[in-house]
């Protein structure tokens, strides 16, 4: 069970939330982007072994979305990581 | 095991659903409202009309079934400025009440929530899930009350019958 940090409600049980995806990469420039740079934003997701940025939307709760970063190899809520993002 | 405890299933509720800023509400309607909650997931009354803070920039407003009409009539939900949203929505959700000593072993059951009085005051209120439903939940007097959507009603009962049995 996670206890996922609500802006507005505080930590509250993972079953409130709805997974919304892991946050992707920003758009890259279209006219700038390679082919391979631009298949690769549309269709890789992220899927590290550690921390990932995710979304989750408190559907039955406030409604709010959180970002949040969890580390896939233990389910904990985790800093965001130094470096780029 | 069966449980110590009393479901009541309410009548019908007046509960308006608003949205918009505190200033803006309230600037349209201030006259009948309790005081804003400061607090997240906290509720004030006044004159039997308690107004919850369910949400950033959500309000719920509750009052007995008979003032319903009166409060509409105040509101104005249809003149309201396009900066905030007010909607009567108390065909939509069915109350329960789960009251008597075991009432807390039974929300265990039914919801996630950390319902000590330390964590939960009685002015809380706030939207969660009972029984896997998104449901408000709040304190009444010896216990606790639950809304679900209004068509899950009967459904709910039966999971509380089940829970007590």
């Amino acid at each position: 069970m996670m206890l996922i940090p609500c802006p507005f409600c505080g930590k509250r049980n993972e079953s409130e939330f709805i997974f919304g995806g892991p946050v992707g990469a920003d758009r890259p420039d279209p006219n700038a982007a390679s082919d391979a740079e631009w298949v690769e934003y549309l269709t890789v997701v992220p899927n590290p072994l550690g921390p990932v940025q995710e979304r989750w939307w408190h559907a039955r709760g406030c409604g709010e979305w959180v970002t949040i970063w969890r580390d896939t190899r233990t389910h904990d809520i985790v800093r965001a990581p130094d470096g780029p993002k | 095991m069966s449980y110590d405890v009393q479901i009541d299933r309410l009548g019908r509720v007046a509960v308006f659903d608003l949205k918009g800023t505190a200033d803006a509400v309230g600037a349209w309607v201030k006259d009948i409202l309790p005081a804003f909650p400061v607090r997240p997931n906290t509720r004030t009354e006044k004159n039997g009309v308690a107004l919850c803070y369910i949400g950033r920039n959500h309000w719920l407003l509750r009052a007995a079934r008979d003032a319903e009409e009166r409060l509409e009539q105040r509101l104005k939900p249809t003149n309201c400025p396009a900066d905030i949203s007010i909607v009567r929505v108390s065909d939509t959700l069915t109350f329960f009440h789960v009251t008597g000593p075991d009432a807390a072993d039974v929300m265990a059951i039914a919801c996630p929530l950390d319902l000590h009085e330390t964590v939960f005051p009685p002015d809380a209120v706030t939207y969660s899930e009972f029984f896997g439903l998104k449901a408000l939940v709040t304190r009444c007097e010896g216990g606790f009350e639950c809304a679900v959507e209004q068509s899950f009603g009967d459904m709910v009962a039966d999971y509380l019958a089940r829970a007590t049995a």
